[in-house]
């Protein structure tokens, strides 16, 4: 009996784990590996884990001021971007930037901003796509 | 049989999965019985809330580059730090020298800084998140004025370590307060060079823009209305909300235009805002502000 619940709990274990090693996204580690692509001249703000093996976007927010120039680039496991899409909203869900531009994946952004407020980072995947990555956001005046 | 299998994977798989360093359980014991948010509350929503608030270095950079001469004696001193006994006061002026910090090492003042390296590492210590400074390679980077940019990256990357963990510990009400002691500091040194530079629109506007900040660092506060010394805190932060009520920032979005430029894609943000506040507005904000700083460092 002991031997057969622990086959069970073994077997569970294996058909319970949220994913495999290949499943698995180390978006922490890509989020660091982005920090020293930063280009120069921009003072390192932030690391984003973009982390979308469950859901379909990972968003974040930020408040940018008017007269800074912020640069979002992105980082992911194997080919530039995987699929990854940054694309920037204001507060009144405009969006007033995104990284895709006549169907290409640009790695980086930079957002000269005009007018002070909330805006939402937002980072979806257009397929095929490990919905895995990293970014960073640096600023210059 | 079927549940008690799954029970027991789910106990394995829980205790597997909770990552926690073994120093956590000290660090826990450690804080004072300071509540967290309130019965409810998302803590996702504090942590978003929380991730908004920009980066004091910003105004420093600001601060240099319109031309405002170093000014040391707008900062708070190092020999202040005696007086910080509880968690409240360690939290909020670990934001407060780190602010300082910032600003004297865009400013290349590296001596200054050396002290306030010092008065961050026993703050943070003291809060049991001293292992994210990395005080040695800051002390070594400090040496030398050319490592300004690897100094700005490694101090901006420990504060952000730090805040992310007291979030994953749940101890957002300790990451609010570093954050808003930052605030503070960098408003009050805003202000007071405004207030000397009154000519000076952009540094005026800068300190207008302060409203959209203040009004998240209510929300957040609004959180923690149990605990009294953030109780506190939050009635002075509403008496400069009063104050920010006279500033009016009108927002006009128009489309905006992009080219690719060395691989880049290059945004021209057509959109603005018009910031209305008057140099009697930054005088009413600069004393009010002022007082709370002054509560803070005491």
């Amino acid at each position: 009996m002991k031997k057969l619940v622990y086959a069970v709990l073994c077997l569970s274990l294996l058909g319970m784990r949220p994913a495999t090693d290949d499943q698995e996204c180390n978006s922490e580690n890509l989020a660091t590996a982005c920090i020293p692509k930063l280009s120069d001249g921009f003072n390192f703000l932030k690391s984003y884990k973009v982390d979308g093996l469950a859901k379909d976007k990972v968003e974040y927010s930020y408040v940018f001021t008017k007269g800074t120039q912020y640069l979002i680039n992105l980082c992911a496991n194997g080919t530039n971007t995987d699929g990854i899409v940054v694309s920037i909203f204001d507060k009144e869900r405009n969006k007033v930037a995104t990284s895709k531009v006549n169907g290409q994946f640009i790695s980086a952004i930079a957002y000269p901003c005009n007018a002070t407020g909330i805006y939402y980072i937002q980072y979806t995947f257009d397929e095929p796509s490990s919905h895995c990555g990293g970014s960073a956001m640096g600023f210059k005046r | 049989m079927r549940l008690l299998v799954i029970g027991l994977a789910a106990a394995v798989l829980l205790s597997c999965s909770s990552g926690k360093k073994p120093d956590d359980s000290a660090f826990l014991q450690s804080l004072e019985k300071e509540p967290t948010a309130g019965v409810g509350v998302d803590e996702e929503v504090i942590n978003s809330i929380l991730e908004q608030i920009p980066s004091p270095l910003e105004i420093s950079v600001l601060l240099k580059e319109s031309g405002s001469k170093y000014a040391p004696e707008m900062l708070n001193s190092s020999n202040n730090l005696p007086k910080y006994n509880s968690n409240y006061k360690k939290a909020l002026n670990l934001g407060v020298y780190g602010t300082d910090l910032g600003y004297t090492n865009i400013f290349g003042r590296n001596a200054d800084g050396i002290k306030y390296i010092s008065s961050i590492k026993s703050l943070a210590d003291e809060l049991n998140i001293g292992q994210f400074f990395d005080v040695e390679t800051i002390g070594r980077l400090a040496a030398n004025s050319k490592n300004l940019d690897s100094l700005l990256l490694i101090t901006t990357m420990n504060f952000n370590q730090i805040n992310h963990y007291l979030q994953s510990q749940s101890r957002d009400n300790l990451s609010v307060l570093l954050l808003t002691g930052g605030w503070v500091e960098a408003m009050q040194i805003t202000c007071q060079t405004a207030v000397k530079n009154p000519g000076n629109t952009e540094l005026r506007e800068k300190v207008g823009e302060q409203k959209i900040i203040l009004e998240q660092i209510l929300l957040l506060f609004s959180f923690y209305k149990e605990d009294a010394n953030m109780a506190g805190l939050l009635a002075d932060l509403e008496q400069l909300k009063t104050a920010y009520d006279k500033v009016e920032i009108n927002y006009t979005y128009k489309e905006s235009t992009m080219e690719i430029v060395n691989g880049v894609a290059t945004i021209k943000d057509n959109s603005t805002t018009t910031i209305n506040i008057t140099p009697q507005n930054v005088e009413e904000i600069r004393n009010i502000t002022n007082t709370i700083r002054g509560k803070i460092i005491s």
